[in-house]
């Protein structure tokens, strides 16, 4: 007999059927959705192509820089990328509602691109990345940032040896 | 005369959703049975319903990659469905064959096997974003009736 | 000659006909909300059958290669005659009396066991294999229930007849007629039994779980009509739609078919004992039990509800 009570109990209660499509949904906001990518964060290591289960991220050299590209209709958004970039220029929205028609397959593509630039120092033609910060002891601060941005590798490297530590 | 296209308007109000399974993890199916079982994504507000044989179906939900054992029952399978129909493509294996792009048992995408009107991804798609999926899929099925 | 355009017009018009397809499709779109609602879900319009079967009439149909053709196109249209012509033998009280030649108990029970032959006879000309499991479940589970369900009318008969200074009466309007003076049977304790009885009949003859096994079931990919689809689909769903309202209605007339004496009065009544015994009996029940086995559910008829038929007709010959 205990269905019985359970019928009052929903009839009392009312229906708990959510609003969507005819209202808002709830989304949680730590929900494994659409990813993002930062193209001023990145660092270039590409670590989320070779952790990526599905494939869905390649990036390419072009005479422009670095393309990004993730194919969000192979992306399984099981967050591994996000789970493996040093610098969380890769991070998973709450973003879900992604239904498109089969036209526009090729066009759920998130794009990103790291730009080219010409070495402070030396001139040469190097990919505008975050530079790798982790072992530089004490932090950097802002303007010293910018220096280092703005040179090669090779410059990069010789700018963190010959770096003065404030006393 | 002018009663035509009424008829046309409630007829619209009740689309059946058939799913085949064409040779998916099972993740997308527990999904798409959600939305129908669970009082929390009621799908039989929008006037639908799970047939169970293909002859009754109106919008077909098609998950898994088409793998190669599978293939000639989905297509035939597909062709008992009597028009018009739409087919929705839940979750990415069926889009593009998901993580398993790169099998040798694969054959996705299914749309070079089969014509999909509306892709939901997701892996697998949130029940909302199926329903959401299902809702366009209505759109369409309106315009071909 | 009167007498043959007043039985066509209770066929076609009242009760049968469109008043009761509009019934049948009401009452199952109430059904399938307040289930919605019992499950704490928001469930479809109360207009969902209707729009079902208008869009039904949208699509093609589709005929088998290994199916029989007319035997597949024209099954389902003798169910739903048959069944429109049972809705004019049943008795609405103070609203509606069937024509003395033809509102026979046994005419009713006849015309009854026609939409399980229909479903039978389509399921095996669909030639398919799914079709054929669900002519046999139908075909095992009929002559589970149709045994009772004789024995039930034999016992309501004979007690009116006894009652009436005879034998056995087999006329509704007597049977109607013979409860308004002496009370309706649901409340005398010698039919009990019978009642008993009938709740176990109804749900099997219905289709509804747990006895829902040879049509519409996961299992078997909705059995008989498997094959079907389009405007002939749509026959069967309103022969359904029907066949509750006649089933309803033989359940009321047979057991308390009480009520004012005024057309409206009897009419809202009959109405509301429809709602109110369809919401308990079919709805409630529904949801609360899960599909029998066809063993088990035929078992299951050998054992209490045919028992219970075999005691009334006992008790009320005794008696």
């Amino acid at each position: 007999m205990n269905f019985l009570t359970i019928f009052a109990r929903n009839l009392r209660q009312g229906p708990q059927t959510e609003a969507f499509p005819l209202g808002p949904a709830f989304t949680p906001e730590r929900l494994r959705g659409r990813i993002e990518f930062n193209a001023d964060h990145c660092e270039g290591c590409r670590i989320c192509e070779r952790v990526c289960p599905a494939n869905a991220i390649r990036f390419a050299k072009t005479p422009d820089g670095m393309t990004f590209d993730c194919w969000h209709n192979t992306c399984v958004f099981c967050g591994n990328c996000e789970f493996y970039c040093p610098t969380d220029a890769i991070h998973q929205t709450n973003d879900w509602d992604l239904s498109h028609v089969n036209a526009d397959k090729f066009e759920m593509v998130e794009h990103g691109l790291i730009p080219n630039q010409k070495c402070a120092e030396c001139g040469a033609t190097a990919l505008n990345t975050a530079p790798v910060l982790k072992n530089a002891k004490p932090p950097l601060s802002d303007a010293e940032y910018a220096e280092l941005r703005a040179r090669c590798p090779k410059c990069r490297a010789k700018y963190l040896k010959n770096r003065k530590v404030p006393a | 005369m002018g009663l035509i296209p009424d008829f046309k308007k409630i007829a619209t109000r009740s689309p059946w959703l058939y799913r085949i399974n064409a040779g998916s993890c099972n993740g997308c199916d527990v999904e798409m049975a959600t939305t129908a079982l669970i009082p929390r994504y009621d799908v039989e507000r929008l006037g639908c319903q799970y047939c169970g044989s293909p002859k009754h179906a109106d919008i077909v939900l098609i998950s898994g990659p088409l793998t190669v054992r599978v293939k000639d029952a989905v297509l035939r399978m597909f062709d008992e469905i009597p028009e018009p129909k739409v087919t929705v493509a839940v979750g990415v294996c069926p889009i593009s064959g998901g993580i398993f792009r790169e099998s040798y048992a694969v054959l996705a995408p299914i749309d070079q096997y089969i014509p999909i009107d509306v892709n939901v991804p997701g892996c697998p798609p949130r029940p909302q974003a199926i329903i959401a999926g299902v809702a366009k899929a209505i759109e369409i099925w309106r315009e071909r009736l | 000659m009167s007498n043959q355009i007043a039985i066509l017009l209770a066929v076609l018009l009242f009760p049968g006909g469109v008043f009761a397809l509009a019934l049948g499709l009401a009452l199952k779109g109430v059904d399938r909300r307040v289930a919605a609602r019992l499950q704490s879900r928001v469930g479809p319009p109360l207009m969902q059958p209707f729009f079902d079967i208008v869009k039904l009439g949208f699509k093609r149909t589709m005929v088998p290669a290994a199916a029989n053709e007319t035997v597949f196109l024209y099954t389902p249209l003798i169910g739903v005659v048959s069944m429109l012509i049972a809705a004019a033998l049943v008795p609405i009280t103070s609203v509606y009396a069937p024509d003395a030649a033809i509102g026979n108990l046994l005419v009713l029970l006849y015309l009854l066991m026609i939409p399980g032959i229909v479903l039978m006879i389509a399921g095996s000309a669909s030639g398919s294999p799914y079709g054929a499991i669900g002519f046999s479940r139908e075909m095992a589970l009929m002559i589970a229930y149709e045994g009772p369900l004789v024995l039930i009318a034999a016992a309501v008969a004979i007690r009116t007849g006894m009652g009436m200074g005879g034998w056995a009466t087999f006329s509704l309007n007597d049977i109607v007629a013979y409860q308004q003076t002496h009370g309706a049977f649901l409340f005398d304790p010698v039919m009990w039994p019978a009642v008993a009885a009938f709740c176990f009949f109804y749900p099997a003859n219905l289709g509804i779980v747990p006895f829902d096994i040879p049509e519409a079931e996961t299992e078997v990919l909705e059995g008989p009509i498997i094959e079907y689809s389009g405007p002939v689909l749509a026959l069967f769903k309103l022969m359904s739609a029907v066949k509750k309202v006649v089933v309803l209605g033989l359940g009321i007339a047979l057991f308390f078919p009480l009520a004012p004496a005024n057309l409206v009065g009897g009419l809202l009544v009959w109405l509301i004992k429809m709602a109110v015994l369809m919401l308990i009996g079919i709805t409630v029940v529904r949801l609360s039990t899960g599909r029998m086995r066809i063993d088990q559910a035929f078992v299951f008829f050998l054992k209490w509800p045919l028992l219970l038929a075999v005691a009334s007709l006992a008790v009320v010959v005794v008696v």
